[in-house]
């Protein structure tokens, strides 16, 4: 099944990347979607549907945390999954994410079998 | 890796006088780790940090908040910059923008301290701040901290962390 993949991180540079890695990983995507902030991802969540989030924490406006605050605290995204993409893995900011309520936490650097692998475990391997 | 832990140091072994080559060990491997999976651009060898000052080179300079703060500097050369960036993106190096440099050494800058401090042990939280890109014809290091230089294809790349462990 190709996939709606929302991407929000505050440096284009990064964003390309991602979609960069994702496509090296074999990962079947239909529509790449982007935002800077958590407040741009918000609304692109209203307007498409997205089958998962990548996010960065650290970003201006809205942050990874606020964002995924957001997002759990009702309405129709509350099981869309998110998976952190962060140079922080200290314990303290994994544990926060994962108790705000992302599913996933991939630590920067990484490569297009560490992407694969959790989003293969977040979706279900085959994506079905 | 906790490399204070395995190396059985705490925090408040700062001042102890390895704790500079701990570092130091640490830029190393962090930078070679991000450089290889995100750059594809391998280490060839560690070199003289002092060789970039007072030359043209492409910058990157973030401070942290947290327990601990401090710096984090990143120096290049041109050529560097422009290559890790054509690595990082996917694109040809005469496809490149000096924006796109600033943008993928800001990466850089952010990925690298961020790991280190990650694997640095007993660094409870920290926050990076927005790094801030440099284009310095006579290069100087802006941050005095433990400061290591790596030759790569096309030229050299240095990094430069201050930890103010006291200051938490």
């Amino acid at each position: 099944m190709a996939l709606q993949i929302l991407i929000v991180d505050d440096s284009p540079a990064m964003r390309a990347f991602i979609r960069r890695v994702m496509r090296l990983s074999g990962i079947e995507v239909d529509v790449y979607h982007e935002a800077g902030n958590g407040l741009e991802a918000l609304v692109q969540l209203l307007n498409h549907p997205i089958d998962a989030v990548l996010t960065d924490i650290n970003m201006p406006v809205m942050d990874g945390e606020t964002f995924v605050r957001k997002l759990r605290a009702g309405g129709p995204f509350q099981a869309t999954p998110v998976v952190v993409i962060s140079t922080d893995a200290t314990a303290h900011r994994i544990q926060t994410m994962l108790s705000l309520g992302a599913v996933g936490y991939l630590q920067k650097p990484f490569g297009p079998e560490q992407l694969r692998s959790e989003l293969d475990r977040v979706l279900g391997v085959g994506h079905e | 890796m906790n490399w204070t832990a395995s190396w059985g140091w705490a925090m408040n072994d700062a001042a102890h006088p390895e704790m500079d080559g701990l570092i130091g060990a640490l830029l190393h491997s962090c930078s070679e780790h991000v450089l290889e999976t995100m750059f594809f651009a391998p280490i060839l060898e560690e070199t003289d940090p002092a060789e970039g000052d007072g030359r043209n080179r492409v910058a990157s300079r973030l401070h942290f908040q947290g327990r601990p703060s401090g710096d984090f500097e990143v120096d290049a050369d041109p050529a560097i910059a422009r290559s890790l960036t054509a690595g990082f993106l996917g694109i040809d190096e005469s496809e490149v923008t000096p924006l796109q440099e600033d943008e993928v050494l800001a990466e850089f800058c952010n990925m690298t301290c961020g790991s280190a401090l990650s694997s640095l042990g007993q660094v409870e939280y920290f926050s990076l701040e927005t790094p801030a890109p440099a284009r310095e014809s006579e290069f100087a290091p802006a941050v005095d901290g433990v400061r290591r230089a790596f030759l790569l294809d096309g030229g050299t790349l240095a990094v430069c962390l201050r930890v103010d462990f006291d200051r938490s």
